[in-house]
């Protein structure tokens, strides 16, 4: 490719598990509704629709928060078969314009569409077409963000959420890095955010100005990719075939384990669910063992070890390491993953690791 | 007050002896130190890491009055080591502080209470003892440490299997990718006993053993291992985990075999690992009648190959390994000849010295 700017346009589907509902029950279009497990199992919201939010649902919040926030909302089970259903058909709107496809999830992708002549080859009108499509063929919206390249592009498609459209042109990704809010940069949670509020970095025009040298030894590699993101600079390819770097399984409990003991008594079942995901993938060769603790005040932890089998006893004591950590705390969800190793060679083993 | 006059080498010899297991920075500040200690005219050298712990004596009886002190094992060791060889005082002051002056040098350093030295206390009766040459188990122990696991989340995996059975001692050692096995006779008749040493036991005792015919006495003990030989002894304790069942991974049906020249092998993959993957150090074996071809490339799709001649009649076989498994063995194995031993590309290898059921290696292969 020459050197002119790449054309990235991030999709990303309005409240999609909530959409796909609505647009099968018309009955809840006009109600507070949401996508989760029920409260009494101790059930997460997935997604909820715009009026939930507006009483201050969001994903990953406890069910019966949710509940406590907006007593008449309707929480539904998600029927993840529809969805599934939903993306692929959206999936193919994007084949019509491009090969270059990364998906982020089943309502999330990016799309390299550098080079493409469709639409006289406007990034901005690909867009508007890929939405309207969505819109017409699979009945629910989608917001889009059309930058040079994949962080922009991101930021863009939440601009002017839901059902709109954002373009960051070359010319223009100076100054909208620059007055972009630290905590709307790739990577910055409320941690790293406070983190550089402290060190007076507020905006993206901030983390340009900053010494690179002090943002290195703040955080590490990260605070390097930082100070680029703020010069509008991100490399990353759109990559079509994603390579997988981990999995994991992870289950949220009806009841707090409280101990130790009760906990170490879920890793078996926990263990066969990840072998099952594992050889779904493919078995691909491991690199580490990964043990997630979440606590019932909802603080959580992950430990994790170089390995290149999955044991038992390993999980066992990452599971020990995790637990200390809480001092004492109920737990509330586990969770057990591998991270992948390289493919191109691959070490055997010895078998004599219990089953 | 002088305490001690001694030349500096009868105090340095014995010091190096136990600082090997000093931590740098420890969070109990007097474990950074060496306990002093002298009874009778024989001043002894202590040092721990709470898991291990080494005391040596000096050679000479030296004249004076008893003492205990303890003071930084680093900076001892490294006055010790810049100074002339010369006689060497130390003299014990007011507040705790040492003294010590050699030629014009003088060197005035803290001490902390002997009496807070942590010991590892010796912990119940032996329930085994045996002796052996040193030179015996130095043997052993080359042969099979380097194949003990570093930092594996399978902690019984970092440090070596003791076995005592009748007459015997084995060692084992593995990581899981390949397993190192070694057996010799001792003077005793002991019961079936096993205990894992720490990987940093093993790394400091093979240091500190003689390539001499004098005894190493092993006492195994509760959940501790004591070993004396000259004047030191070391006292570590043991892995608590269950070692895997090492018989269950020696290949029994390998039946493509052939000898080859320990040296003439080392040699080829020496070159041939040159070009190996930086990251995989992967190596194929490409066997066929009456020869072997030795395979190695790297990302950057160079190529080395290396042929040997083989008396093997087995049949192609083409099988891949992280090189470096078979450096290890090669190096370190004390025959000139060996006998390799393949099933399929998919199966362990199995290197065995003719005539000598005393040593096994298992590697796994690498599909490359």
């Amino acid at each position: 490719m020459t050197a002119s700017a790449r054309k990235i346009i991030h999709v990303d589907c309005d409240a999609f598990y909530a959409s796909v509902e609505m647009r099968d029950h018309p009955e809840w279009r006009d109600i507070a509704l949401a996508i989760g497990g029920r409260p009494e199992t101790r059930g997460v919201i997935a997604t909820c629709n715009y009026l939930a939010r507006q009483y201050g649902i969001h994903s990953a919040m406890a069910s019966a928060t949710a509940l406590r926030l907006c007593p008449q909302l309707l929480i539904v089970r998600p029927d993840m078969a529809r969805y599934r259903a939903a993306s692929q058909q959206i999936h193919a709107i994007y084949q019509a314009f491009t090969e270059r496809i990364e998906p982020l999830s089943l309502d999330e992708a990016y799309l390299d569409v550098s080079g493409v002549t469709l639409c006289q080859g406007s990034a901005t009108r690909m867009a508007t077409a890929i939405r309207t499509r969505i819109r017409e063929e699979v009945g629910i919206t989608a917001s889009a963000g059309i930058a040079p390249n994949k962080f922009l592009a991101k930021v863009a498609s939440d601009w002017n959420k839901p059902d709109g459209q954002f373009v960051v042109r070359p010319q223009d990704v100076a100054a909208f890095v620059a007055a972009l809010p630290v905590a709307r940069f790739f990577g910055v949670g409320k941690v790293t955010a406070a983190r550089l509020k402290a060190l007076g970095i507020h905006h993206g025009a901030d983390l340009a100005a900053a010494d690179p040298l002090l943002l290195t030894q703040e955080f590490g590699r990260f605070g390097e990719r930082l100070h680029q993101l703020a010069h509008g600079i991100d490399k990353r390819e759109v990559e079509p075939e994603r390579d997988r770097k981990s999995v994991s399984v992870e289950e949220t409990y009806a009841r707090d384990l409280p101990d130790l003991a009760a906990c170490r008594a879920e890793l078996p079942e926990l263990l066969a669910q990840l072998k099952s995901r594992i050889s779904r993938a493919g078995e691909p060769p491991l690199r580490a063992l990964v043990v997630k603790v979440k606590f019932a005040d909802f603080s959580q932890t992950t430990v994790e070890h170089a390995a290149s089998t999955l044991m038992l006893d390993a999980f066992g004591r990452l599971l020990e390491t995790g637990y200390a950590r809480g001092q004492g705390r109920a737990v509330r969800l586990l969770g057990l993953g591998v991270r992948l190793g390289n493919s191109d060679a691959r070490q055997l083993e010895f078998e004599w690791e219990e089953d | 007050m002088l305490i001690l006059q001694a030349e500096r080498d009868a105090l340095l010899k014995p010091l190096l002896a136990v600082t090997g297991i000093v931590e740098r920075r420890h969070t109990l500040p007097i474990l950074s130190n060496v306990l002093i200690e002298k009874k009778a005219g024989v001043v002894s050298f202590l040092a721990t890491d709470l898991e291990i712990q080494i005391t040596t004596a000096s050679p000479d009886s030296l004249p004076g009055e008893d003492f205990r002190l303890t003071t930084s094992a680093k900076k001892l060791q490294d006055i010790l080591r810049a100074i002339p060889d010369s006689t060497v005082t130390l003299d014990s002051q007011d507040g705790g502080r040492l003294v010590l002056k050699a030629g014009k040098s003088r060197f005035n350093l803290q001490t902390l209470p002997a009496d807070d030295f942590p010991f590892v206390a010796p912990n119940g009766a032996a329930e085994s003892t045996f002796s052996l040459p040193q030179r015996d188990l130095k043997r052993l122990l080359s042969q099979v440490q380097f194949a003990m696991a570093v930092q594996d989340i399978r902690y019984y995996l970092n440090g070596l299997l003791l076995q005592t059975e009748g007459d015997q001692v084995r060692l084992v050692s593995t990581d899981g990718h390949r397993l190192a096995f070694a057996a010799a006779s001792h003077d005793g008749d002991l019961p079936k006993t096993e205990v894992i040493l720490p990987r940093k036991t093993i790394l400091e005792l093979y240091k500190l053993l003689q390539d001499s015919d004098e005894l190493i006495q092993i006492e195994l003990l509760n959940n501790q291992v004591r070993f004396s030989f000259g004047s030191t002894v070391i006292i570590s304790k043991v892995v608590d985990g269950k070692f895997p069942d090492y018989n269950r991974v020696i290949p029994l049906d390998n039946d493509r075999l052939f000898l080859i020249e320990r040296l003439t092998f080392l040699h080829a993959l020496q070159r041939a690992a040159i070009l190996a993957n930086e990251k995989f150090r992967g190596v194929r074996l490409v066997l066929k009648n009456g020869a072997m071809s030795i395979l190695c490339t790297n990302s950057e799709q160079e190529e080395a190959e290396e042929e040997l001649e083989i008396a093997y009649d087995g049949g192609d076989l083409e099988i891949g390994f992280n090189i470096n498994y078979l450096l290890d063995v090669l190096t370190n194995l004390p025959a000139d000849t060996l006998q390799l031993a393949f099933g399929d590309a998919g199966r362990s290898a199995l290197f065995t010295i003719p005539g000598n059921s005393n040593f096994k290696y298992i590697v796994m292969p690498m599909r490359i």
